[in-house]
C-alpha cells in the first residue's frame, strides 16, 4: 500500500444519476479509486459506462449527485466558481475526443491559453519545447480548422500540459484518429506526461492503448469491475 | 409525398431539438411582424384621423369674392353638389376683441335628403337662425366675451364697421339662437381668438340698399366626382367651374388637404410608411438571416450526415423552408395580433394626452374625443401586406443558408468547425489574455460581426432618423414666429393699410404717436425680472402708384424693414430666387422679398425696379429699389428687406418700432406677465405676445400629429431593442459549446463575462457609429423633405440630442444588463452539458 502524500486523485462514494424511479439510469454509482502522483491510468468500459462522466467529474466540469473528488487532498465541490476555474487551468489538463480547439485562435495561441487565463508568466521556451516534442513547429500560425485530426489532438495535448498541470485526463484521445496516428498520439501523450511528471487518466476503446497504461480501470454499469493492480480498495482505509 | 413527410418531421424535430434557436428565429420573425404590422396600423390610424379632421371642413374649394350673379349661377351648376356662402358683413369693434359678423347660407346641398337642417353648417342648441335685422345667434362664449347674458331672447349692443371700414355703427341685437358652447382655454390671450356672431339675410339687404354694404360672399363647395375622380381631375374640375363663372385663378382656393384624403389614400402617409415599412423588412431580414446564418454553421456536420444518407440538395432546401414554414406559422400570426394590438390601444393614448394636455379650447378636446370614439385602425391591406412582407423576409433570408448547406459535402462536414472566410492562418499573440479572445472572436468572422453590428445599428437608425424629424416638429419654432426673441413682445395693433375712415389707426401715424418712447422702454425695464428690453426692427411704409396686384390688395401700402450683416446667413439658408450680398444690395438700393406667395400672385421677377414712397411719419420719401431676391425666412421679417445700412441712410427722423421683445426670468416669469397684461390694457393699439400662450397654440396645431408619431417612434424603439437582445443571444447561445470548452480550459465566471461584455462593447460603439452617421444623415434628409413638403410646420433642424444619449444608455446598460443575464443563465447548466451542447 501506498502512502496517502502520493495520491492526486481520489473520490470516495462517488455517484451520478440521471432521472429518477424507474427511469433512473446511474452513470456513475459508488466509485471509490485513488490514482498517485505520475500515475498513467487507462479506464475502460464498454458504451455507456459511465466512462466519460466519471472523468468529467474528476476534472470538475461536471457535479456528482453525491460523493466527493479530492484533488491534491482537497475536496472541489467545496470550491466556488472562481476557485474551481483556478483548479482546471492551474492543476488539470483536458484532452478531448473533438479536439475542442478555440477555432479564432491559432495554434500557438490555443496553447497557451489557459497560461493567459491564469495571467502567469509565459515560459516560451518551454512551450517551443512541447511543440517541438509534437511535431507542431510548422503550424504555430495555423488555425484549427486547417489542421489535420492529429494535428489537431496533438495541438489539444500540447494545450493540456502548457500549464505544467498535475493531471492530465483524456477522454478517448484518440478516439477519431486513425490507428497509425492514434498510436502516435498516445505515444506522444505518454513520453510527454512521463517528461513532465504528470499523472495521466485516459480513457479509451482501444485495447493497444489501454495496455500501454500501468493501471487498467475496468468500469461497468457505473461500478469498477476491477482496478488493476495498483488499486487501493476503499475498504482497507476503513 | 412520402418524401415530403419526411423532410417535414425532420424540420419539426430539428426545430424541437434546436428549441432555444427555434425561438430566437420564432422571436425574429415576430418581431418584424408586429413592426410592419404596428407601423401600418399607426399609418391607417393617421389617415383615418387626418380623414376625420379634414371630414369637418369638407368642402372642395373656396372660391372668394364673388358677385351675387356668379354665386347665383354656381348654385345652378350642374357640376356642383354642394355650396355654402359666407359673408363677412362687418368686423366688431370691441376693444381688442378679434371679431366678425357674418351671413352664412347654404344655397345647395344635394348630398342631403331632406335638405332642410342643412341650410346652415353649425347646428344650434336652442333657438333659431337669425331672420329679422335686428336678431343676432353665437355660441354662449361669444355673448359672454361682449358683455351680454347668453339667453333666448337677451339683448346685445354691438359696435362694427361695415366690412371693415367705414364709419363704426353701434346696434342692438335680439339674441335668436345659441350654438353649441366652447369653453375658452384662460391660457389663450383674448387677442389671439376669433369670435363669430351670425346675423341675418335681412340687414345685409337693409345695408346693401343703404349703399353701405356691397356685396362679395366667399363660397364654400363641392363638386360631383369625389368618389370616382383622382386629385388632380377633381381640381382640374374645380377650376373649370371657377373657369365658367369667370372667376380668376387667384380667386380660387382648393382645400388640398381634404382632396388628398377624400380622393386617394394620402400619398404622403403611404409613402412615408412605405419607406418606413422597406427599412424594416430590411433590417429584419438581416436579423432572420443572421440568426439563419449562425444556424447553419452549427447545422453543417448534421447536413452533412443527412446528405451522406442520400439527401439531395433539393431536400435540405425544402428542409430549411419547411423549417421556416412551421415557425412563420407560429410568429406570424402573433406578430400580426401584437403588431394590431399594441397601437390600437396606445393611439387613443396618444391622443388624449393631446386633448387634455394642451387643446385651447373644449373644440379641440371634443374633437378629439371624437375621433378617439371612432377611429378606425384595422386595414386588411395593411395586415396582408405585413404578413407577406414577413413571409417573403424569411424566404429570402433562408436563400444564402441554403446554398451554404447544400454546397458542405458529406465529408467536409465531419470536420467542419466555422467559417472563417477561407483564412489559413493568423498572427496572433504570444500570450492569450480575455481581450485576445474578444477580439479573436469578432475577426474570425467579420461578415458575421458585420451583420451584427449592421442588424443591430439599422434598427437604430431607424429611430434616430425618426427622432430627428419628430424633435425638428417643434412648438417652439412655432411659437417664436410670433416672438422671434425674447419671452415677451408688445406689438402695435394697427390697421397696416390705408384706413380712410380713421387714418390714426394706420401703422404710419401710430408710430409717429411715439408709444414706444424711452420713458415706454424704462417702466417696462423696471418691472422685477425684466432682464432686457429691445425693439425690433422698425417698419416703415411703403407705396407705389405702380399697378400691380400686389400693392392693390394692400390698399397701395406695404410694410418695409431691414436686416442686419448678421442675418444674411439666415436669409441666405431660405433664399429661392436671385441673390444676396449685403455689400452689393446696401450700394444698389436693392431689396428682399420675403413672401414666395405674393411673389408668384403678383407675377414680380428678381431684377425688377419699383418706384416706392417710404413713410417717415408725415414725411414722404420717394426712392427706386431693385428686387434682388427671394427668401422664405420662418419669422421676424417684414414682405420688403432692405440691409441695415441702406435703412440707416435714410435718416429717419420718426422711430419706426413696431414691436418690443423682452427677456425676463423664468422665476419672474408670471409676475412679469400679469404687470405687462396691465400696461398692455391700457392702450388699445398694443398687443401682448407670451411665449407660454404662444407656446400653448404652437402645442395644439402639432401634438395631434406629433404624439401619435412618438408613439410610433417608441414602437420602433422598443421593437428595436427586442430584436437586438435577440441578436445578442443568438450571438451567445450559439456559441455555447465554445463557451462552454473554454469555462473547461479554466476560464472564470468573470473572466466570460469580461468577454462577452468586451464583445458587446465593440457591438454598442459600431451599433452607435452606424446610427449616428447613417441615422443622423437619413434624419436630416427625412427634416428636408418633410420642411419641403410643409409637413407639420417644420421648418428649423433640431438635433435629436435626448434621444441619441437615451439611445447610447440604453445601448450599454442594455448589453451588460444580457451579458450577465445570459452568464447566469448558463451556469445554471453543467459545463459538460454546455460542451456537448451543438447548438
Amino acid at each position: 500500500m501506498k502512502k496517502h502524500s502520493d495520491i492526486i486523485l481520489k473520490t470516495e462514494d462517488l455517484c451520478k444519476y440521471y432521472g429518477t424511479g424507474d427511469n433512473q439510469v446511474k452513470a456513475v454509482d459508488h466509485v471509490n479509486l485513488e490514482i498517485r502522483q505520475g500515475e498513467f491510468v487507462s479506464i475502460i468500459g464498454k458504451s455507456g459506462s459511465g466512462k466519460s462522466t466519471l472523468l468529467h467529474m474528476l476534472g470538475g466540469l461536471d457535479n456528482p449527485t453525491s460523493g466527493s473528488v479530492f484533488i491534491d487532498g482537497e475536496n472541489i465541490a467545496s470550491f466556488k466558481e472562481e476557485k474551481l476555474s483556478k483548479i482546471r487551468r492551474r492543476k488539470i489538463g483536458f484532452i478531448f475526443q473533438a479536439y475542442n480547439l478555440i477555432p479564432s485562435l491559432n495554434v500557438w495561441e490555443n496553447i497557451v491559453l489557459p497560461l493567459g487565463l491564469d495571467g502567469k508568466p509565459l515560459d516560451e521556451s518551454f512551450i517551443h519545447d512541447i511543440i517541438q516534442t509534437l511535431g507542431l513547429s510548422e503550424k504555430m500560425k495555423n488555425l484549427p480548422n486547417t489542421l489535420s485530426g492529429g494535428q489537431q489532438q496533438r495541438c489539444a495535448i500540447a494545450r493540456a500540459i502548457a500549464a505544467k498541470p498535475s493531471i492530465i485526463l483524456a477522454d478517448e484521445p484518440t478516439g477519431n484518429l486513425d490507428t497509425r496516428t492514434g498510436d502516435e498520439t498516445m505515444a506522444l501523450l505518454k513520453a510527454s506526461a512521463a517528461k513532465y511528471g504528470q499523472t495521466l487518466v485516459v480513457i479509451t476503446h482501444n485495447e493497444e492503448v489501454a495496455q500501454m497504461a500501468g493501471r487498467t480501470i475496468i468500469l461497468a454499469d457505473g461500478r469498477i469491475l476491477s482496478s488493476g493492480e495498483s488499486e487501493v480498495v476503499s475498504d482497507e482505509e476503513n | 409525398m412520402k418524401k415530403t413527410n419526411t423532410v417535414r418531421s425532420l424540420a419539426l424535430s430539428k426545430l424541437r431539438y434546436n428549441k432555444s434557436r427555434t425561438m430566437l428565429t420564432g422571436i425574429a420573425v415576430m418581431l418584424t411582424t408586429m413592426l410592419l404590422m404596428a407601423i401600418g396600423t399607426v399609418g391607417t390610424g393617421l389617415l383615418d384621423m387626418n380623414r376625420q379632421m379634414y371630414a369637418l371642413t369638407d368642402y372642395h374649394a373656396r372660391f372668394g369674392g364673388l358677385t351675387p350673379d356668379q354665386v347665383n349661377v354656381l348654385s345652378k351648376h350642374i357640376q356642383v353638389e354642394t355650396i355654402t356662402t359666407t359673408e363677412v358683413f362687418a368686423s366688431i369693434e370691441n376693444g381688442k376683441m378679434n371679431g366678425a359678423l357674418s351671413y352664412q347660407e347654404t344655397l345647395k346641398d344635394d348630398r342631403s335628403a331632406d335638405g332642410d337642417d342643412s341650410l346652415h353648417s353649425v347646428e344650434l342648441s336652442s333657438g333659431h337662425y337669425p331672420e329679422t335685422e335686428d336678431e343676432i345667434c353665437s355660441s354662449p362664449a361669444f355673448f359672454r366675451r361682449v358683455g351680454a347674458e347668453p339667453v333666448i331672447g337677451g339683448k346685445v349692443t354691438l359696435s362694427f364697421r361695415v366690412d371693415g371700414k367705414g364709419k363704426i355703427l353701434t346696434r342692438e341685437f335680439t339674441i335668436s339662437g345659441l350654438e353649441p358652447d366652447v369653453e375658452i382655454s384662460d391660457k389663450i390671450d383674448d387677442s389671439r381668438l376669433m369670435w363669430t356672431g351670425r346675423i341675418s339675410k335681412a340687414l345685409l339687404d337693409s345695408c346693401r340698399a343703404d349703399g353701405l354694404y356691397e356685396s362679395e360672399p366667399d363660397a364654400t363647395l363641392r363638386v360631383y366626382g369625389e368618389e370616382e375622380l383622382t386629385f388632380d381631375e377633381m381640381t382640374d374640375r374645380i377650376n373649370a367651374v371657377a373657369a365658367d363663372i369667370g372667376l380668376d385663378e387667384g380667386r380660387v382656393n382648393i382645400n388640398k388637404e381634404y382632396l388628398f384624403t377624400a380622393t386617394n389614400p394620402g400619398t404622403e402617409t403611404i409613402a412615408i410608411m412605405a419607406v418606413i415599412g422597406l427599412i424594416v423588412i430590411f433590417f429584419s431580414s438581416l436579423v432572420i438571416y443572421s440568426i439563419y446564418y449562425v444556424g447553419v454553421i452549427t447545422d453543417v456536420q448534421e447536413i452533412g450526415k443527412l446528405k451522406a444518407l442520400g439527401a439531395s440538395g433539393r431536400q435540405i432546401a425544402r428542409l430549411f423552408y419547411w423549417q421556416g414554414a412551421i415557425v412563420s406559422a407560429f410568429a406570424v400570426p402573433v406578430g400580426l395580433l401584437l403588431g394590431f394590438l399594441l397601437p390600437y390601444l396606445l393611439f387613443p393614448l396618444a391622443l388624449w394626452a393631446y386633448s387634455s394636455g394642451s387643446a385651447i379650447s373644449s373644440y379641440s378636446r371634443d374633437t378629439a374625443d371624437a375621433i378617439i370614439g371612432q377611429l378606425h385602425m384595422f386595414s386588411l391591406p395593411v395586415l396582408l401586406i405585413a404578413a407577406a412582407a414577413s413571409l417573403i423576409t424569411v424566404a429570402v433570408s433562408l436563400q444564402k443558408p441554403i446554398r451554404m448547406a447544400k454546397r458542405v459535402s458529406p465529408v467536409e462536414a465531419i470536420r467542419y468547425q466555422e467559417n472563417t472566410n477561407d483564412r489559413k492562418s493568423r498572427k496572433g499573440h504570444t500570450e492569450v489574455k480575455v481581450s485576445t479572445l474578444t477580439l479573436a472572436n469578432l475577426t474570425r468572422n467579420r461578415k458575421r460581426t458585420a451583420v451584427t453590428i449592421l442588424t443591430m445599428g439599422l434598427s437604430c437608425v431607424l429611430f434616430i432618423c425618426v427622432s430627428a424629424v419628430l424633435s425638428s416638429i417643434s412648438a417652439e419654432d412655432l411659437a417664436r414666429r410670433s416672438i422671434p426673441r425674447g419671452d415677451f413682445r408688445i406689438a402695435l395693433d394697427s390697421a397696416l393699410y390705408n384706413d380712410k375712415e380713421y387714418p390714426e389707426n394706420n401703422l404710419e401715424n401710430l408710430v409717429q404717436q411715439d408709444y414706444f418712447s424711452e420713458a415706454f422702454l424704462s417702466r417696462l425695464s423696471s418691472i422685477e425680472g425684466v432682464e432686457s428690453v429691445e425693439r425690433a426692427p422698425g417698419q416703415i411704409i411703403s407705396s407705389t402708384d405702380m399697378e400691380s396686384a400686389m400693392y392693390e390688395d394692400y390698399e397701395n401700402h406695404l410694410p418695409l424693414s431691414y436686416f442686419t450683416r448678421d442675418d444674411v446667413t439666415e436669409l441666405n439658408a431660405c433664399l429661392e430666387q436671385g441673390s444676396i450680398d449685403y455689400d452689393r444690395m446696401t450700394a444698389n438700393n436693392e431689396i428682399v422679398c420675403t413672401h414666395a406667395y405674393s411673389f408668384e400672385q403678383y407675377g414680380l421677377s428678381i431684377g425688377d425696379v419699383l418706384p416706392i414712397t417710404l413713410h417717415d411719419g408725415s414725411r414722404e420719401i420717394p426712392m427706386t429699389v431693385t428686387l434682388a431676391a427671394l427668401a422664405e425666412p420662418d419669422a421676424n421679417f417684414t414682405y420688403l428687406v432692405m440691409t441695415e445700412d441702406t435703412w440707416n441712410s435714410l435718416g429717419l427722423t420718426c422711430d419706426p418700432t413696431t414691436s418690443i421683445y423682452l427677456h425676463v426670468d423664468d422665476a419672474h416669469y408670471d409676475s412679469v406677465k400679469a404687470a405687462l397684461t396691465e400696461i398692455v390694457a391700457e392702450n388699445e393699439h398694443f398687443t401682448l405676445y407670451a411665449m407660454d400662450v404662444e407656446l400653448a397654440i404652437g402645442h395644439s396645431s402639432i401634438d395631434l400629429m406629433k404624439n401619435p408619431l412618438y408613439l410610433l417612434l417608441i414602437l420602433i424603439a422598443v421593437i428595436g431593442f427586442i430584436s437586438l437582445i435577440n441578436t445578442m443571444i443568438t450571438s451567445i447561445v450559439t456559441r455555447k459549446k465554445e463557451l462552454g470548452i473554454l469555462q473547461a480550459l479554466g476560464l472564470s465566471d468573470r473572466q466570460l463575462v469580461h468577454m462577452l461584455s468586451g464583445e458587446g462593447l465593440v457591438f454598442t460603439a459600431g451599433t452607435l457609429f452606424i446610427s449616428l452617421t447613417l441615422g443622423n444623415a437619413a434624419g436630416y434628409l427625412l427634416f428636408l423633405w418633410a420642411k419641403d413638403e410643409h409637413i407639420m410646420s417644420i421648418s428649423r433642424y433640431h438635433y435629436p440630442l435626448w434621444e441619441t444619449v437615451g439611445l447610447a444608455l440604453v445601448l450599454l446598460v442594455g448589453q451588460i444588463a444580457i451579458t450577465l443575464f445570459i452568464s447566469r443563465k448558463m451556469k445554471k447548466e453543467s459545463l459538460i452539458d454546455r460542451i456537448r451542447n451543438q447548438e
